[in-house]
C-alpha cells in the first residue's frame, strides 16, 4: 500500500515537473544566434550580434511576441564552418524556433546543412555572399543583408556617375581581396572603365609606397580599394597619405567596419565606401537613438543589420501567430515592404517572387567617411 | 586478444553514435576526422620527423576530389573515390619529390607554398569548385544499396580511425618505421646504416598525405558542404599543437591530444568563455616547457609510478 502511494505521488510529482517545465518553455520564444567572438570574423560578428540584444532587449520591453519574452541563446562559432554547423545543431538541441547567423559566409553556408535537415527557419541578417541562397536548395533559409553584386554594382554606378575612365585597383594578397578584386574588374569592365593597374600590397608588408608609387605613375582617375587585410590596408592609406596623392579612393563594404576609423585614424579622410546605411533615414534615426542611449556610441551600419534582423524574425512570429517552425518560415518568407534601419530611403526588404534573398536592389549606398567618422550618402541606389 | 580489443574498441565508439543528441553526435563526428588527421601527421612529423604545412591541403584534394567527381562529374561513387585517393597520391609524390630534399624550415616552407597554391586553386576554381562558396547541396550515394547516413555514417568514420590506426601501427612496428625513427634521429647515420633516406622520406610523405585525403574525402560527408576555410592554415597549426600537446610520436598521444584540443573550446567555452584561449596557450607553453614527451609521457610516468607490474 505504501509502495503504491509512494508510487502515485512519485508520478504525480514527475508529472507536475514535466508541466511546469512545459510551461517554463512556452513562456520564452528562443532564438539562436551563432556569433564569432574571437576568430577572424569577430569584428563585424559581434557588432551585427550587438544589434540582434538590442532589438530583443526593446522588444521584450514593449511586451514581447504573442505576448512572451525573446530569449537569444547565443553560439560562438569561432567563424569556423565545421563548428558554425555544430553550434547550430547545439541551438536545435535547445530549442530555438528561428537560427541567425552572423559570422562568415562560408560558415553560415555550412550551419544552413543543419537547418534544412532540422526544418529550423534560419536567416542571415549581414551575410553579403550571393551564393548563400543559389547553392543549397534551403526553402528555411533567408538571406536579408545587401548582396555582394548589389553593393558592386552601386559602387560602379557611382564610379561612372564621377565620369572616370581609368582606375587602379589595390588589394592584399588573402583570398577575400583576390575575390573581391575579380568582382571590381569584372564590374568595371561592364561599365566601360578600363582598369590600368592592379596593385597587390602582400600580407605582412612594412610599407606600401611602392605599390601606390606604381599607382600614381599609372595616371589614374581613382584607386578602388579592394583589400581585406587591416595591417596591410592601414599600409596603403599611410602611403597615400605620405605621397600626398590626391586621387580619389573608392572602397568596397568592408570599409563599413568601424575598426578601420580607429585603425587607420585620420588617415582616410574623404573615402568613400560602398554601405547599406543612411543615417539621415527615419528609420536609421530611431534606431542611432535608441543604440545612443542604451551604449554611449554612434552605432555603425552593423548594429542595425542586426536589429532589423531580429524584428524581422519577431513580426513574421506575431503574424504567423504560432511558434510552428513551419508556420514561422510560411510568414518570413511572406514578408514584404519591411522598412527597417538597413538600406537607402525609400528602400524595403521582401522575399519576392519565392526567393529568398530580400535586400531592396536599390537599397545600397555609397558614403563618406568624414572626420574619422563614417559620414553622409553622397550617392544612393544603381540609378 | 589484440583482435578482440580492436573489436570491442570499434564496437564501443561505434555504439556511442546510436546514444548522443543532435549536437553531440556532430562534435563526435568532426573529432573522429580531427583524430585520423592527427594520426597520420604524427607518423609525418613525430614518427619521421618532417615538418610539413600541407596536411590540410591534402585532406581538401581528398574532399574536392571525391565531390568533384562524384557530384560535378557524375562519376559512380566508388570510382570518385578511387580517383581522388589516386590524385592526392599522385599530388603528394610530386610534392614530396622535391620537398624531401629540403629539411627543417625548408621543407616546412615548400609544404606550406603548396597549402597555399591548393587555397588559390579552390577560391579561384569558378563552378568547378565553387569559389569562396565551396561546394553545397550533394550528398552520400547509396554504397552497394546501403543508405549510409545519420549514426551510421559515424560509424563510417569510426571505422576511417580504425584503419588509419592500423596501418600506421603496422608501419610504425615494421622495419620501415624503424628506418624513419632513424632518419629522425640522423639522417646521415641513417644513410650509412643503409636506409634510402630519400625514398623513405617520399614514401612517408606520400602515405600520410594519402590518409590525410581520405580523412578529408571521410569529412565531405559529414555535413555535405566543403569550403575552403575549413582546409586553410589555421587547422594546420591547431594539429601540430594537437601532436605536441598530446605527445609526438606516440599514436595515443595524437588521439589523446587531438580529443583534447578539438573538444576544449566546445566544453571551455560555456565555463570560461573566451579565457579558454588563454587556458589553450598555456596548457600548449606548459607541454613544450614541462612535458615535452606529452599529456601521454605524463600518463607514462603516472604508470610507472604504479610499478611495472600496474603497466603491464
Amino acid at each position: 500500500m505504501a509502495r503504491t502511494r509512494f508510487a502515485s505521488a512519485l508520478a504525480f510529482a514527475t508529472g507536475f515537473l514535466l508541466s511546469a517545465a512545459g510551461a517554463y518553455a512556452q513562456d520564452v520564444i528562443k532564438i539562436g544566434v551563432i556569433t564569432d567572438r574571437v576568430g577572424s570574423g569577430k569584428f563585424y560578428a559581434e557588432p551585427v550580434t550587438r544589434g540582434i540584444e538590442l532589438g530583443a532587449k526593446m522588444i521584450n520591453e514593449k511586451g514581447g511576441v504573442l505576448g512572451k519574452k525573446i530569449q537569444l541563446i547565443i553560439e560562438d562559432d569561432q567563424n569556423k564552418p565545421d563548428v558554425s554547423a555544430a553550434k547550430a545543431r547545439k541551438l536545435v538541441d535547445d530549442g530555438v524556433i528561428v537560427i541567425m547567423s552572423n559570422t562568415g559566409s562560408p560558415a553560415t553556408q555550412q550551419a544552413q546543412t543543419v537547418s534544412l535537415e532540422t526544418k529550423t527557419p534560419h536567416l542571415t541578417p549581414a551575410n553579403s555572399a550571393d551564393t548563400l541562397t543559389t547553392q543549397l536548395d534551403n526553402p528555411w533559409f533567408f538571406q536579408t543583408g545587401p548582396l555582394a553584386s548589389i553593393q558592386l554594382a552601386t559602387l560602379m554606378t557611382y564610379t561612372k556617375s564621377r565620369g572616370f575612365k581609368k582606375v587602379a585597383i589595390v588589394r592584399d594578397n588573402s583570398a577575400l581581396s583576390q575575390s573581391f578584386a575579380e568582382s571590381f574588374r569584372k564590374g568595371l569592365d561592364g561599365v566601360g572603365i578600363e582598369t590600368a593597374v592592379e596593385e597587390v600590397i602582400p600580407q605582412g608588408t612594412t610599407s606600401a609606397v611602392a605599390n601606390l608609387q606604381k599607382v600614381r605613375a599609372a595616371k589614374v582617375d581613382a584607386i578602388l580599394q579592394a583589400g581585406i587585410l587591416g595591417p596591410e590596408m592601414l599600409q596603403f592609406f599611410r602611403a597615400y597619405q605620405q605621397l600626398g596623392m590626391k586621387e580619389p579612393i573608392l572602397g568596397s563594404y568592408n570599409l563599413s567596419i568601424p575598426a578601420y576609423l580607429t585603425m587607420a585614424k585620420d588617415l582616410m579622410e574623404g573615402v568613400v565606401f560602398v554601405d547599406a546605411y543612411d543615417e539621415t533615414k527615419p528609420e536609421a534615426k530611431a534606431f542611432r537613438d535608441i543604440y545612443v542611449k542604451e551604449y554611449k556610441e554612434e552605432p555603425s551600419s552593423l548594429p542595425a543589420y542586426g536589429w532589423d534582423g531580429i524584428h524581422l524574425v519577431a513580426q513574421a512570429i506575431e503574424k504567423a501567430g504560432s511558434l510552428d517552425k513551419e508556420k514561422v518560415r510560411a510568414a518570413i518568407a511572406a514578408t514584404t515592404g519591411f522598412s527597417g534601419a538597413i538600406g537607402a530611403k525609400g528602400s524595403s526588404w521582401g522575399f519576392r517572387n519565392g526567393g529568398r534573398s530580400g535586400f531592396d536592389p536599390q537599397g545600397a549606398v555609397v558614403r563618406l567617411i568624414k572626420n574619422n567618422q563614417h559620414g553622409p550618402v553622397v550617392h544612393s541606389g544603381q540609378k | 586478444m589484440r583482435a578482440l580489443l580492436w573489436l570491442a574498441s570499434i564496437i564501443a565508439a561505434s555504439l556511442l553514435a546510436f546514444m548522443l543528441g543532435g549536437y553531440a553526435t556532430d562534435v563526435y563526428r568532426k573529432m573522429l576526422v580531427w583524430i585520423a588527421l592527427a594520426l597520420s601527421y604524427n607518423f609525418l612529423f613525430g614518427v619521421a620527423g618532417q615538418i610539413a604545412f600541407s596536411q590540410f591541403a591534402f585532406a581538401g584534394v581528398g574532399a574536392y576530389g571525391v565531390v568533384i567527381l562524384a557530384h560535378k562529374l557524375g562519376l559512380p561513387f566508388g570510382v570518385a573515390l578511387a580517383g581522388a585517393i589516386a590524385l592526392c597520391s599522385l599530388l603528394a609524390f610530386i610534392v614530396a619529390v622535391p620537398s624531401t630534399r629540403l629539411e627543417g624550415f625548408y621543407l616546412a616552407l615548400a609544404t606550406l607554398a603548396f597549402a597555399q597554391l591548393f587555397l588559390v586553386v579552390v577560391n579561384e576554381g569558378g563552378d568547378l569548385t565553387g569559389g569562396t562558396g565551396g561546394i553545397a547541396g550533394y550528398r552520400l550515394p547509396d554504397v552497394f544499396g546501403y543508405t549510409l547516413r545519420g549514426p551510421w555514417y559515424t560509424v563510417v568514420l569510426v571505422l576511417l580511425v580504425a584503419l588509419t590506426l592500423h596501418i600506421l601501427l603496422r608501419l610504425e612496428r615494421s622495419s620501415f618505421g624503424r628506418a624513419c625513427r632513424a632518419i629522425k634521429d640522423n639522417p646521415a647515420v641513417a644513410a650509412a646504416m643503409g636506409i634510402d633516406v630519400r625514398r623513405t622520406k617520399v614514401i612517408t610523405f606520400t602515405l600520410t598525405s594519402t590518409l590525410a585525403g581520405l580523412a578529408g574525402a571521410a569529412y565531405a560527408y559529414v555535413d555535405n558542404v566543403i569550403n575552403p576555410p575549413v582546409f586553410g592554415l589555421d587547422n594546420i597549426f591547431l594539429l601540430l599543437f594537437m601532436i605536441i600537446v598530446g605527445g609526438m610520436g606516440r599514436p595515443a598521444g595524437a588521439m589523446l591530444g587531438a580529443v583534447l584540443l578539438y573538444l576544449a573550446p566546445f566544453v571551455l567555452e560555456p565555463i570560461v568563455g573566451h579565457a579558454y584561449l588563454v587556458l589553450f596557450g598555456v596548457l600548449v607553453v606548459l607541454a613544450i616547457l614541462f612535458q615535452p614527451k606529452g599529456l601521454i609521457g605524463l600518463i607514462d610516468r603516472l604508470v610507472d609510478r604504479l610499478g611495472p607490474e600496474q603497466r603491464a
